[in-house]
């Protein structure tokens, strides 16, 4: 039963991440695109945290970096199995921690960036691939992809991506053709489903939008209390939300999330666009 | 009349302990990443001490040189992709020594063989079992501590769930695997995100190589006996012993009803978590680092 009670302002970061992560180790029934992508954000996360450390800790920038690469490395396996590779994708190469021993990690993680780089806003610095695949995601054509998505959706302010934000271009002929991503709730047509904005493609995500029938869902529920829920259809419950803990980690430092429900994943989900935008646009 | 030139009588006051620490002697400049280990030679003239990439080999009286004997930076650092994370001498053989990844590889090197050890002469590594894999398979296969036995025979690693011990003469994987707190297997994410995945636990031998000992969470800490095959889990904090008084042993709760005097595992405290450990070499007795607390156990005095 989707809870009509208090809407919950996640606006610190780490509370978010808190949710997600709770959600990811208590269900079973997340798709593993889903948390695998759930990984990756976290993972270039940190990296980007700890690149603005006095003394980044190469120790563990090292275990990321591997993380991130081995999750690069079986998307883009996957990728290479369908025909159509239609965005150019960041071509995952090795990281490289030049720079690490006098003032800290510059830390690469693609350096073979495609084209868009050049016309991304905000660039910092080309070494600087983890901002380039954030760029990607402020890329002029995502950030108008953006906007009219909000606009078609009605969205009041606080929204942030789901949790496959990061995009290597490559999720979009998976997802487009998808017919191996199985959902134990088999519910809902998976085209272009998990990532809206995981493709530079505008053309999916309004067709996308246009698949989902959001109003038939919400035909009971104020939608302006779920503004985030059209980004995770595979989740969206009609019936209780199967990510919801059983027991809640109330323990974890920072976790505060007591019923890991779908929305509030989604809604993680978009506060950590709007975070990653933030970065980007240095306010 | 008497002569009074103080105006009260001098007390004895008892103060605070303090200490204060003095360098004796400084060896700087020989590294350039952060120092995971110093090991002390057994010929009580050398010593080691290892950072992220590079070991270094030092004579105490000497502070100013040290010896690079094992250098695995790459030339492009974009193909870096394992550090050492850990580093011992042998406790008889001043030539050798090991030192572990976070690979989860542990390297013996024989010192005689070249003057930089970049070759080794045994490599001990555990295949993957691959049911057990998940997107933080390599992060919890991250050696944390290795330690040789008194013996000189075995060596012990820790990683982020388990303790294994290693025979010298077998590489190819360990002849004893401790868990230490499987329950967290499934809590990795969340561990991941609040970095705890990351704590570097140590783990000792006591003086007769039958019993291991590391922390964990919530102030625990375990024990397992290498012959008999029991483990426990005791707890160092003031609330729950006295001075003097036996611990009792803890049990985490891994799903289901939870007994009495049992933790579950949500409510499991990860920033009370143990990462140093001692044991006297010759005596049961043990020390346990439990945030700013020292705690010396003992054993029972009857």
């Amino acid at each position: 039963m989707l809870g009509r009670g208090l809407k919950r302002k996640l606006s610190d970061y780490e509370e978010n991440m808190a949710g997600l992560s709770s959600a990811f180790d208590s269900s079973r029934n997340l798709p593993y695109p889903l948390k695998r992508q759930l990984v990756l954000n976290m993972c270039l996360t940190k990296l980007q945290t700890y690149k603005m450390l006095v003394e980044p800790n190469l120790h563990r920038s090292v275990l990321i970096a591997n993380t991130v690469r081995q999750i690069q490395e079986e998307m883009r396996q996957e990728s290479n199995q369908q025909p159509i590779n239609v965005c150019p994708g960041i071509a995952p190469s090795n990281p490289s921690y030049t720079g690490m021993e006098s003032s800290g990690i510059s830390l690469q993680l693609p350096s073979g960036i495609s084209q868009q780089e050049s016309s991304c806003c905000d660039l910092r610095s080309v070494e600087d691939p983890i901002e380039n695949s954030l760029l990607i995601v402020s890329d002029d054509d995502m950030s108008s992809a953006i906007s009219s998505i909000l606009k078609d959706l009605d969205f009041v302010e606080d929204i942030s991506p789901p949790t496959c934000l990061v995009p290597t271009g490559d999720d979009q002929p998976k997802f487009a053709e998808n017919t191996s991503l199985k959902l134990e709730d088999d519910r809902q047509d998976l085209k272009g489903a998990e990532c809206v904005f995981g493709s530079f493609e505008i053309s999916n995500s309004t067709s996308y939008l246009k698949d989902l029938a959001i109003d038939d869902i919400f035909e009971d529920i104020d939608t302006s209390m779920y503004d985030s829920d059209f980004c995770c259809p595979p989740l969206m419950p009609s019936r209780p939300p199967s990510l919801a803990t059983e027991e809640p980690l109330k323990t974890f430092p920072s976790c505060n999330s007591s019923s890991a429900s779908n929305i509030q994943i989604c809604r993680t989900d978009l506060s950590e666009l709007d975070h990653i935008m933030e970065i980007l646009v240095g306010s | 009349p008497t002569l009074c030139f103080f105006p009260q009588v001098p007390v004895l006051r008892p103060m605070d302990l303090m200490v204060e620490a003095t360098p004796r002697r400084v060896f700087a400049n020989a590294h350039t990443y952060h120092i995971n280990s110093i090991s002390v030679n057994s010929d009580y003239e050398t010593y080691m001490s290892a950072d992220d990439l590079r070991i270094n080999l030092w004579n105490f009286e000497i502070t100013n040189q040290s010896f690079n004997i094992v250098d695995i930076k790459p030339t492009n650092m974009e193909e870096l992709t394992e550090v050492i994370t850990a580093a011992e001498f042998h406790p008889h053989h001043c030539n050798t020594f090991v030192y572990s990844s976070s690979k989860g590889t542990i390297r013996l090197c024989d010192m005689r063989t070249s003057a930089l050890c970049d070759r080794h002469a045994k490599f001990f590594e555990e295949p993957e079992d691959p049911s057990n894999r998940s997107f933080f398979s390599e992060i919890i296969s991250s050696i944390s501590d290795v330690k040789f036995s008194h013996s000189g025979r075995y060596i012990m690693t820790r990683d982020y769930l388990t303790v294994k011990v290693w025979d010298l003469n077998m590489e190819n994987r360990p002849i004893e695997t401790y868990q230490v707190h499987d329950y967290l297997r499934s809590k990795l994410c969340s561990l991941y995100e609040n970095d705890c995945i990351f704590d570097k636990f140590e783990c000792v031998w006591n003086g007769s190589d039958s019993v291991i000992m590391t922390g964990s969470y919530n102030n625990f800490f375990r024990m397992f006996d290498r012959n008999t095959k029991r483990d426990v889990t005791l707890e160092a904090s003031r609330e729950n012993s006295k001075p003097r008084a036996i611990l009792k042993p803890r049990k985490v709760c891994v799903g289901g009803k939870r007994r009495k005097d049992e933790i579950s595992v949500d409510s499991l405290d990860f920033s009370k978590k143990i990462l140093h450990t001692a044991w006297h070499p010759s005596e049961n007795i043990i020390a346990v680092a439990a945030t700013n607390n020292l705690y010396i156990f003992q054993d029972k005095v009857n």
